[in-house]
């Protein structure tokens, strides 16, 4: 079980994320929902042990994730938001070495990449340099990196972003699949109708701040909204969208 | 609207002549502009001052002339020089490259513009590099230099000469080398982009060749000689001297003078107009070519090269070094300007060793085939150059927002990390550089003293590895770098009192294999210090804060002393 407590992450005095605590049980697929700069990402790193919480606490399975981050690293996968990889190595290469790093036993590793890369389509181009990859074939990279050492942590940052629509749906069973497991599954996205189809449970952040934490149905039935679009409307987006798009076609008009 | 295309994208291609990759976040690219050109005048200045140094009324007119004649050359062949090595840094902004196109085809930008705008970035640079070389010596030696007795006249045209000798000396050897990207870039493009690695390792080789192997011919005596004048048609320094002197009317009565000052016109002009027909083949051909090129190409399967070199991390830390060394262009080219400067001294030291078997008649082969102090420093000075050069780009950052993964996957304490971010340093300078001298070695002397001298070079260079390693707390590649951390004008200095000690080194040694109690003596003082520093290294790794570092970061320029009122309780 991930549970964060109070976490707040402060930045030169500007607040990233204020007083955030929710729990993602396993067996279950937690949503993370913000709008674009409400904290998302921030709190995806501070559960990754990338930075640390100006205040509040981590726990992973009940003990703070820096009382031994080294156990808890090897028990987590994270895909970040942003596919950066090393691009002068292979697809291949790069798996190897993230096994290396992981301490993984090698020959286990090569059959799992092999398999891996094999699934999602990946293995014509296992030897070509990540710079030649599109966006969704560097994403398949990282989700076979993040997955490779079976972790029981799942941190998936906008993992839908560049894939064609077969791999998305392989990725949306799969993380239904892995939940059904027993893994934790923290899944931060923007495709509310994913989100919507696969999350149990979600949490909504706006400038920061947790603005709900509960099941989709149950804020459904709350809020008296049908859809998860709507809720999200209703609790983070402050602005008339309508209004908006008018106003930037006026402007550019002029 | 074009004139405003032009001056946008004119000090994009500028700055960019410096590869912005190798910045951190912190780092601006008009301090590093800054640091090149400090570098540049602090040498200028160095070689004006010895220009007040020179009582031309105390000198007979003979040694005068030779004095003359020498610097003039010297000072013409060490721009050339600049400027070379300048054109193969910035071999990759010379041309529009992939990223241009695609970044700038989908705006309205008329391909002249763009076209205009590089050329005319590439000329402010070179006017740059060529300007801030002669600024000092561009001022005070057109003094020495003018004919006697010529007034005033005479001094403006001989800085007229000085400054059209040393900008075309420059224009000639940047054009050659922009004709040899243009002529290459012809070829398919990923044969072109494989090429472009070793003709900018060839260019770099070359330059320094010719610089420090030339032959002395500025005297009246070997300009008259009728044996050297194949040799005058062949060293391009020599064109532009002469050019200088015809211009100056500094060499009456040297008929060699006015066939190098051809020599050189005609260079400048081909020169130019080769790089022209570069540039018009990249607007018509190169431009499209890197246009249909596909987005993905695919790769033939790759050797399935992965030795091990200690456990899981130390391999995937090793290998991750050699692949970014092989394949990062930037971060070769960096290492090449190091091995160069190690190459010169070796070609140095080996020029002695020519000259000295010149002095006793002997043919050559027979002194480099006894245990001799050039070859013995030599390979102690290719050894420092490799740790240093391959040291200074371990610091260097490849994609450095992808260094992510390390931290991610840091499932092992800072310990083991930090002795495999050490393993690499033997694997690429010291191991290479070892074998290659036994290699050369057992080829020319005997076994018992190549053995001796292996061991010798061997303790050397984990001497010299741990101390380069002292404080070194990154993953290879995976910090960021800020530029301007040591004082690179005291870098000189350093090497030269560093090949010094070398040479004394090298004396010692050699002394040493003639007599096994000094040998030992030597043997194990060098053991000793190596312990020492290896000690040294791994202590500083096991103190308590000690963690791999990511973000390199400066020593803040105000120190706060947390000083605080009497009795006052900071909050």
């Amino acid at each position: 079980m991930l549970e964060l407590r109070s976490v707040s992450k402060r930045f030169s005095g500007i607040v990233a994320v204020d007083d955030v605590s929710f729990t993602a049980r396993p067996g279950e697929i937690t949503g993370y929902l913000g709008p674009n700069g409400s904290g998302k990402s921030t709190t995806m790193k501070m559960i990754t042990g990338l930075i640390q919480p100006t205040s509040g606490k981590i726990l992973f399975e009940g003990q703070p994730i820096e009382r031994d981050l080294i156990a808890y690293k090897q028990r987590m996968g994270y895909v970040p938001e942003e596919p950066h990889l090393y691009p002068h190595l292979s697809g291949l290469e790069y798996l190897v070495m993230v096994g290396q790093l992981r301490n993984l036993p090698p020959k286990p590793t090569a059959e799992r990449i092999d398999g891996m890369l094999r699934l999602l389509s990946l293995h014509g181009d296992r030897h070509s340099p990540i710079s030649n990859y599109s966006k969704g074939m560097r994403q398949k990279v990282l989700l076979t990196a993040a997955l490779l050492h079976d972790p029981d942590l799942i941190l998936l940052d906008e993992p839908f972003s560049g894939l064609d629509v077969a791999t998305g749906l392989v990725l949306r069973s799969l993380i239904q699949e892995l939940a059904a497991r027993g893994k934790v599954v923290l899944f931060s996205s923007h495709e509310l109708e994913t989100v919507e189809r696969v999350c149990s449970h979600v949490v909504i952040l706006h400038r920061g701040k947790m603005v709900a934490d509960d099941s989709i149905a149950r804020l459904r039935t709350l809020m008296s909204l049908p859809t998860l679009e709507e809720i999200f409307s209703q609790l983070a987006v402050e602005q008339d969208t309508t209004a908006i798009s008018r106003q930037i076609a006026d402007l550019i008009r002029a | 609207m074009t004139n405003v295309q032009f001056r946008v994208l004119y000090r994009e291609f500028l700055f960019r002549m410096i590869d912005l990759d190798m910045l951190s976040a912190q780092g601006s690219t008009s301090e590093l502009f800054g640091k090149f050109a400090s570098l540049l005048l602090f040498f200028s200045s160095t070689l004006a001052i010895g220009a007040f140094f020179l009582d031309t009324r105390r000198i007979p007119p003979e040694r005068l002339l030779l004095i003359n004649w020498r610097t003039e050359h010297f000072l013409i062949a060490t721009t050339m020089l600049v400027v070379g090595l300048f054109a193969v840094l910035s071999w990759d902004s010379t041309f529009p490259d992939r990223r241009d196109v695609l970044v700038l085809a989908p705006l309205p930008i008329r391909a002249r513009t763009l076209f205009l705008a590089k050329v005319a970035a590439l000329a402010a640079a070179l006017g740059i590099t060529v300007g801030a070389l002669n600024v000092g010596t561009g001022i005070t030696w057109p003094m020495i230099f003018m004919p006697v007795g010529t007034g005033f006249p005479g001094l403006l045209r001989c800085y007229a000469a000085y400054w059209i000798a040393m900008f075309a000396a420059g224009s000639f050897i940047f054009c050659s080398l922009l004709v040899v990207q243009g002529l290459a870039a012809q070829l398919p493009r990923r044969r072109f982009l494989r090429l472009s690695a070793f003709l900018q390792m060839a260019g770099f080789c070359l330059l320094l060749c010719v610089y420090f192997l030339q032959p002395s011919l500025a005297t009246p005596k070997a300009l008259a000689a009728a044996q050297n004048h194949r040799l005058l048609a062949c060293l391009p320094s020599y064109w532009f001297w002469g050019l200088f002197h015809s211009i100056n009317r500094s060499a009456p009565g040297q008929p060699a003078i006015a066939f190098l000052m051809r020599r050189a016109w005609t260079a400048v002009a081909v020169a130019a107009l080769g790089a022209g027909a570069a540039f018009l083949l990249s607007y018509f051909r190169t431009l499209r070519k890197i246009v249909e090129e596909p987005d993905i190409v695919p790769a033939a399967r790759s050797l399935d090269w992965s030795p091990r070199f200690g456990n899981s991390l130390d391999t995937a830390v090793v290998l991750f070094s050699v692949r970014t060394l092989l394949r990062s262009r930037q971060h070769r080219v960096i290492l090449a300007f190091y091995l160069g400067i190690g190459f010169a001294l070796v070609i140095f030291l080996m020029n002695a060793l020519l000259q000295e078997q010149e002095r006793l008649g002997t043919s050559t082969g027979v002194l480099s085939h006894q245990v001799n102090v050039p070859l013995l420093a030599s390979t102690a000075v290719m050894m420092s150059a490799w740790i240093v050069g391959i040291r200074i780009v371990f610091a260097m950052p490849l994609e450095l927002r992808a260094n992510w993964v390390f931290r991610v996957t840091a499932v092992r304490g800072t310990l083991a990390y930090l002795a495999a971010s050490r393993r690499p340093l033997f694997v690429l300078a010291v191991a290479p550089v070892w074998v290659g001298s036994a290699a050369l070695l057992f080829s020319i002397w005997p076994w018992r003293a190549v053995l001796q001298h292996l061991v010798v070079l061997g303790l050397w260079g984990t001497i010299l590895a741990y101390l380069c390693l002292h404080g070194f707390q990154k993953i290879p590649f995976t910090c960021s770098y800020l530029p301007g951390k040591s004082p690179l004008t005291f870098v000189f200095l350093g090497v030269a009192a560093f090949l010094n000690l070398l040479i004394g080194g090298a004396n010692l040694e050699r002394r040493a294999l003639d007599s096994p109690a000094t040998y030992a003596a030597m043997v194990a003082v060098l053991a000793i210090a190596a312990i020492c520093a290896g000690w040294r290294t791994m202590a500083r790794a096991k103190s308590e804060e000690s963690e791999v570092q990511f973000e390199e970061s400066l020593t803040p320029t105000i120190l706060v002393l947390g000083l605080n009122r009497d009795g006052v309780v900071p909050m």
